[in-house]
């Protein structure tokens, strides 16, 4: 039997090999191949090929030195510190309130997760006027019910942007981390929480012996998603600030480093673009490995 | 105190937090309903306050201006044949793999999977220019491209899958004289329903509201663009002295009136897509 599959694994694998070797493979490796050379885009400096163009680490250096790069770096893992606190925070907090609750936690859960079904450039736009007009107008302005000037005009200040940002992150995808911490807590045995108020735990000790230990599979998984989604982020913050006031993220950066010069400048947004893959490469299979290490087996 | 009052009380109280939350998630979608019957200067004025009349004019204009009926069309083709295609590859894919059971097929695996770490701006530029000069930085490109990075993650959903489905069926089958192709689609296929939910809801919501791919792919050229599109260069093209509110917000509400529509009839299907794909990972 094992020989009739194994006859058939090249052509049936095919189809999807190619996929993969066109659209991911083939660009990635060219892509980092052409972060060692002068490309523009369109040409090549130094010849018509690109072997002909190679620069060594000049372009890593540059990135390094291209103030914008490294002010998005530093925003960018400021942005996705709070955020992953907060997004993390807000969706434990209701999952544990829904599974306390008799009835309506699956009405609630619906209600949460229907902002994930909006994309993000469109989410921004209705978020840039909340922050722009009902925050600094109507709620928070001089004339507002109560002035916070803190919380006014928020997309016009880099650190107010941060935390504007982390409001609409966190608006917009709690919904969605919450159905997987629920999950998590569903798939917890009933007895041990019975067997622990036998024993006199309160609910105290008992979420820090067995909820969270327990609960361990699902923080791997939403600190990956959480922490490569704020990595990544795109859409909200070109729709939100359009990084300006010094909020572009690496993900606006690498999009916007062919427009910053002319010629554009492709080998340099490529070594960024590497770095950047270096960087979340990095973080999450460090994060995985960590929080993997702690999920207990019973 | 009884035991039975303080609990009541309990109960009330989680309500009253989970309602508020509930607010503040929906106040935002309901900000956009009113303000999408307004006059730029009736929302800048009173942002909060109900329509002074709720003709359909602005959102009228809005649909006209972003060709709502014909982005819808072609957002709609493209997120169907990109899921179908990865669903199809992915599946019959990750099934050989698992079945072969070789060296060669488990290194393919790790292939794929490995992949899920790279992200897209990393080589989004070689991958535009290739696309380019193959001539398909179009929508049959973009469709390629989409099932390209679906690939990764929907292989290693139903690789997980299949794994814990027994090869009897299968064996059975060859036996009673199936070929190959019968054997997929009408025993293992139909047991993968769980994942090809999953499979189909995370990639749909991506595909369906994804702006940056569509913005290099196809741009501001007419005639072809995406909802995300239509509305991006919309808020673009008027936004040049200030935000166009009266416009923006009928706009963003014509986009997202088909996937909110949907979301009532399929929400169950959604969650469970959402809560299962979490399970696998």
């Amino acid at each position: 039997m094992d020989r009739y599959y194994k006859k058939r694994l090249v052509p049936l694998a095919l189809p999807a090999v190619i996929l993969f070797v066109m659209v991911v493979l083939v660009p990635f490796i060219v892509g980092v191949v052409y972060s060692f050379t002068g490309w523009r885009g369109t040409y090549f400096v130094g010849g018509e090929h690109f072997w002909q163009s190679f620069v060594g680490i000049e372009n890593y250096i540059k990135a390094f030195k291209t103030k914008q790069f490294m002010d998005a770096l530093v925003y960018t893992v400021r942005f996705t510190v709070v955020a992953v606190i907060v997004v993390n925070v807000a969706s434990l907090g209701v999952s544990l309130l829904a599974s306390y609750l008799h009835r309506g936690a699956a009405t609630y859960r619906t209600v949460y997760f229907s902002t994930n079904l909006l994309g993000g450039l469109a989410l921004g736009y209705i978020w840039q006027f909340i922050f722009e007009i009902v925050f600094s107008q109507i709620l928070f302005g001089e004339k507002g019910i109560i002035s916070l000037p803190a919380l006014c005009n928020m997309t016009q200040d880099n650190t107010k942007a941060l935390f504007a940002l982390v409001m609409l992150f966190t608006w917009q995808t709690m919904g969605y981390m919450m159905i997987i911490y629920t999950t998590g807590l569903n798939n917890i045995s009933k007895d041990l929480f019975e067997a622990a108020s036998i024993d006199g735990a309160n609910a105290w000790q008992r979420f820090w012996k067995i909820t969270v230990p327990m609960l361990m599979p699902s923080f791997t998984i939403v600190f990956f998603m959480t922490l490569s989604k704020c990595f990544m982020l795109l859409d909200q913050n070109i729709a939100l600030t359009d990084g300006n006031f010094g909020t572009r993220m690496l993900a606006t950066q690498i999009l916007r480093t062919t427009r910053d010069s002319s010629p554009p400048d492709y080998g340099l947004a490529q070594a960024q673009a590497v770095i950047f893959f270096v960087l979340i490469a990095g973080v999450t299979l460090a994060q995985v490995s960590f929080t993997s290490k702690k999920e207990v087996e019973v | 105190m009884s035991m039975k009052g303080r609990h009541t009380v309990g109960q009330i109280i989680t309500h009253i937090v989970m309602i508020s939350v509930a607010i503040y998630t929906l106040a935002p979608i309901v900000l956009l309903f009113i303000n999408s019957f307004k006059s730029n200067n009736e929302i800048v004025e009173s942002p909060v306050a109900l329509p002074s009349s709720w003709s359909f004019d602005k959102i009228i204009n809005a649909a006209g201006q972003i060709h709502f009926l014909k982005s819808l069309g072609i957002t709609f083709v493209i997120t169907v044949i990109s899921i179908t295609l990865l669903v199809l590859v992915s599946s019959l894919g990750a099934w050989v793999m698992v079945r072969s059971k070789t060296k060669f097929a488990h290194v393919l695996y790790l292939g794929f999977t490995a992949a899920m770490l790279i992200p897209f701006q990393s080589l989004m530029y070689p991958l535009l220019n290739i696309f380019d000069s193959m001539g398909m930085k179009n929508i049959p490109g973009l469709i390629i491209m989409y099932g390209g990075f679906g690939i990764s993650m929907s292989i290693f959903m139903y690789h997980g899958f299949i794994k814990s489905i027994p090869q009897s069926l299968e064996e059975a089958a060859i036996i009673d004289g199936a070929n190959l192709f019968q054997m997929f689609f009408y025993i293992v296929f139909p047991l993968l329903k769980s994942t090809t939910v999953t499979v189909i809801v995370m990639n749909g919501m991506w595909i369906w509201n994804d702006y940056l791919l569509p913005f290099l792919v196809i741009g501001n050229r007419e005639g072809v663009k995406t909802l995300t599109l239509e509305l991006y260069f919309a808020k673009l093209t008027a936004g040049q002295y200030g935000n166009p509110w009266e416009l923006i917000f009928p706009a963003v509400l014509v986009t997202s009136i088909p996937i909110m529509i949907l979301y009532i009839f399929v929400q169950k299907y959604i969650v469970a897509g959402v809560a299962d794909g979490a399970v696998k990972m």
